[in-house]
């Protein structure tokens, strides 16, 4: 961090000198600074927020203050802003544009999400035999109670735009934003033999994400062309936690250790869990805009490659769009888009010990090769005419189509393949910047939405033994492949979409919304189910903004949700 | 399970009624003015004489304090065109006026902002509902920092719907600040809907990027849509979850086996032992296993180590 802002320090240092040598060409600038200097207190006397995941406040007075100074003249512009809030809550921009040809944006900020702690208490149980307390335990353990759990997340980042060649509008142009997340979160692990035992504690957090795009971009002719790199890291740099996992054992007499290490992978040990992997993604992107014919087109490709780099796993991913606006007439217009998506996982082989290992009777092999869920061919195409009946009015009808072609999910080789119809109607109404409204309606038809392929957390595309194997007259849950493999999904095979928004500027200071949206699907593939989901939302704002150093919002708003989902059936013993 | 959509007739029959109605409307002239071929520039100190207020106030902005990018005049012509025909003729009509051209007229301000963030423009959402450069922007007031709550104050002008969300429990942080609704959409357009990056999954992953893999193993809803579980811009449950668990993981997932411990032919029951209360009740095993899915299954995003049931090939996200 110290490295970072000390180049960030540097930088900006840099950067005035270059400014002040330009404005000190041009004429005198004109400077205005301003500083505000306060304290706040905030009181939580009956505060019952469930976590306050964003509230600032500390029971402390803590000394406030926000700098800004904006300086412009002829061929220069600077606007400078520093909000100290307290030590974990600091905002600062700053934006300078120096000549026609260089502008550079930074920003800082800074703020502590408080993540609460979970106290486990519902997992303490004990299932009876017969009346008797025995057979299988649930226990918890919190390694660290009353602890306080929040993660610090500051992000700086810059950008530099440089105007190569006014005549083809050369521009160049390179950002980078680093994340630095560090405090502590409450971790859990699982014992899963022979109690089933969860052990809470707080694990340190530091996780830093690099991000560094340049591009470059010119005209040739009418169309513009424009080619963009990024590339971003993500690295956690804790260690691992690790937790000890208990040998496996009877739950009641602590007999039959080797039955019971036998349906294990791994039992007596410990070992790391929670980790997050060291991951890279870079990504070229070519662009073209421009008129065609009548209309305007704009389009294009982009490749990149996310690396796992502790497993060696990578993906690829190659996204293409076209986009196109035609004037049918000075009132009417078309546009069309169309966008596809190509992504594609290494596969991997997962190695597992053998179930039952070293115990009479059957054994089965779960090793299996993992086929990404992500491989898929996804092409989405919509077509939309709006018309625009005279100065306040306007209507649109869009009808859209999706394709997603899975190639590995939920089997492989035997992907789900959704399609989705999609329309929609729209009219606005609007009176200048003082008044509008609009009303819309939205449809989708989908057939064979994402499903879980997987029902019950079992590996896919694996056999299965059914009828019973010898010697076992009852079947193991993991052989249910009705269940494991069930087609079903509570993904809606119909929605339906109403929404209207009103807008009403009295003043400029001053805004009004009023509107309503409703929602429902339902999954028609479930019918003896009856899967559906009913959301109404209506809502009421003011916002009141008379300069931007005060802002007001007054609102309420009100969500109806109803859902009926499958009934969670009784299954079986595990 | 394949149907044949019934809609698409209605729709086109909707095209077709409101192109048809559409023409028993009056057409809608330009008012936008143009300058004739004929007409010079004549510098801002020439506006000014009639345009005093907007031109004194234009004067603080970012574009009339810069040179002109694209090498036109620096100033008013910038943008309404040269002036010397209308302050001949005293005549609005020979002077461009983009301010009055609504959706169809924003080619003056795309002249200059052309980057890459501008390439979708004539097919954005917002192009496309008819709100154009001027409904957000002030062209000719002073310097205004897209702070973040200007950025809300704009946005929440007609994105009342978001701004009620933003009030639900679990949210990002946008009303304390933190976040601004900048940092993922481009009101500018985007190649799907209107977010920054190309794809929604990829959008939530420039921020969360712990969550992208590949992982050995994997939770197919994350790869699937980030949208599945999560509802961005506010919702009642934790972690923006669009329900509170175990409720959305049952949407998918069959009732845990320990939540019952008869067996799958046996009747629906739950263990009870009266005489260890506050230990083992009633309802105790479903309270343990239909509570919080992930006290156990931790790595719900992906995990890349085996979890220690075996008959599940190390697949339960649990480690």
């Amino acid at each position: 961090m110290k490295k970072i802002l000390a180049y960030a320090t540097g930088g900006l240092i840099i950067w005035s000198l270059v400014a002040a040598s330009v404005m000190a060409q041009g004429i005198t600038p004109v400077s205005k600074y301003t500083l505000w200097i306060g304290n706040h207190y905030t009181d939580f006397a009956d505060y019952r927020g469930k976590v306050g995941e964003y509230d600032r406040g500390q029971e402390r007075w803590l000394p406030e203050f926000i700098l800004e100074h904006v300086s412009r003249g002829e061929g220069q512009f600077t606007s400078f802003k520093a909000h100290y809030f307290d030590e974990n809550n600091i905002l600062g921009t700053l934006t300078s544009r120096v000549g026609s040809r260089f502008q550079a944006d930074f920003r800082y900020r800074s703020s502590v999400p408080q993540k609460g702690q979970d106290l486990l208490a519902n997992l303490e149980t004990r299932e009876a035999i017969n009346g008797n307390p025995g057979g299988k335990i649930l226990t918890h353990e919190i390694l660290d109670p009353g602890a306080h759990y929040s993660v610090h997340r500051r992000e700086l980042e810059g950008r530099l735009d440089y105007l190569v060649s006014p005549s083809h509008n050369v521009k160049f142009m390179a950002a980078h934003k680093t994340t630095l997340q560090s405090g502590t979160e409450q971790k859990t692990s699982a014992n899963h033999c022979f109690s089933c035992h969860v052990t809470s504690n707080g694990v340190k957090v530091e996780k830093v994400i690099h991000q560094l795009t340049a591009g470059l971009q010119g005209d040739f002719g009418k169309h513009t062309a424009g080619y963009e790199f990024a590339y971003r890291s993500f690295e956690s740099k804790t260690m691992a936690p690790t937790a000890y996992y208990d040998e496996a054992k009877h739950p009641v007499n602590g007999g039959s250790g080797a039955e019971f290490t036998s349906r294990q992978n791994f039992s007596d040990t410990s070992l790391p869990y929670g980790t997050y992997p060291r991951t890279e993604k870079v990504q070229h992107k070519v662009r073209f805009k421009g008129p065609l014919g009548s209309g305007d087109y704009a389009t294009s490709l982009s490749f990149s490659k996310s690396f796992n780099r502790d497993t060696d796993l990578d993906g690829t991913s190659w996204v293409g769009s076209v986009s196109y606006a035609y004037p049918l007439d000075v009132r009417t217009r078309l546009i069309a888009k169309l966008i596809g998506t190509k992504l594609d996982v290494d596969e991997v082989f997962v190695d597992v010990p053998t179930y039952r290992r070293g115990r009479p009777g059957p054994q089965s092999e779960f090793d299996f090769t993992r086929y990404s869920s992500l491989n898929r061919f996804d092409l989405r195409g919509s077509l939309e005419v709006i018309r625009r009946f005279n100065e306040k009015v306007t209507g649109s009808v869009l009808l859209g189509y999706d394709n997603i072609a899975r190639d590995d999910y939920p089997v492989h080789d035997e992907g789900l393949t959704t399609s989705r119809f999609t329309g929609e109607i729209k009219v606005r109404y609007r009176k200048g910047l003082r008044y509008s409204t609009a009303i819309k309606y939205r449809m989708e038809k989908t057939t064979d939405p994402f499903t879980s392929g997987r029902g019950l957390f079992e590996a896919r595309g694996r056999d299965v033994l059914n009828p019973p194997a010898a010697n076992f007259a009852f079947v193991f849950y993991y052989q249910r492949e009705g269940l494991r493999y069930q087609n079903i999904t509570t993904q809606p095979t119909l929605v339906h979409i109403f929404e209207w928004e009103s807008s009403w500027k009295p003043d400029k200071a001053v805004n009004v919304n009023l509107g309503l949206k409703g929602k429902y699907d339902k999954n028609g593939d479930l019918d003896s189910l009856d899967v559906n989901h009913l959301m109404i939302q209506p809502h009421l704002a003011l916002n009141y903004m008379p300069n931007p150093r005060w802002s007001l919002a007054l609102g309420t708003n009100y969500s109806h949700a109803k859902a009926r989902g499958p009934v969670a059936v009784a299954l079986f013993d595990g | 399970m394949a149907r044949k959509p019934k809609v698409l007739f209605p729709l086109i029959g909707a095209i077709a009624l409101l192109i048809i109605a559409s023409s028993a409307v009056p057409g809608y002239g330009s008012k936008t003015g143009q300058a004739p071929p004929e007409a010079a520039l004549v510098g801002n100190a020439a506006c000014r004489d009639c345009h005093e207020e907007v031109s004194d106030a234009f004067a603080g902005t970012i574009h009339g304090l810069t040179a002109d990018a694209s090498g036109r005049s620096a100033g008013c012509e910038s943008c309404h065109g040269p002036g010397s025909a209308h302050i001949e003729a005293a005549d609005p009509a020979l002077i461009h006026n983009p301010g009055k051209g609504g959706q169809f007229e924003q080619s003056v301000c795309l002249g200059c902002h052309n980057t890459e963030a501008f390439d979708s423009w004539s097919v954005a959402h917002h192009n496309r509902g008819d709100v154009g450069c001027a409904d957000c922007h002030k062209v000719h007031a002073e310097h205004q920092a897209w702070t973040p709550e200007y950025v809300q104050k704009t946005c929440y002008n007609c994105h009342g719907n978001v701004q009620a969300a933003s009030f639900m429990p679990s949210h990002h942080p946008i009303r304390e600040g933190k976040v601004t609704c900048l940092d993922c959409h481009n009101p500018h357009g985007g190649p799907v809907r209107f977010v920054q990056e190309e794809t929604g999954r990829e959008l939530c992953l420039s921020c969360h990027p712990e969550k992208e893999g590949p992982f050995v193993f994997e939770h197919a809803p994350v790869n699937e849509d980030c949208l599945v579980c999560h509802a961005p811009h506010g919702s009642v449950a934790n972690n923006l979850l669009v329900a509170n668990e175990p409720t959305l993981c049952l949407n998918c997932h069959a009732m845990h086996f320990h939540a019952t411990v008869e067996g799958v032919d046996g009747a629906f029951s739950v263990p009870q032992a009266p005489d260890r209360a506050g230990v083992s009740t009633v309802d105790g095993w479903k309270k343990g296993m239909l509570t919080k899915c992930t006290q156990c299954h931790t790595q719900i995003h992906g995990s890349d180590l085996p979890s220690q049931a075996g008959s599940t090939a190390g697949n339960t996200l649990t480690r």
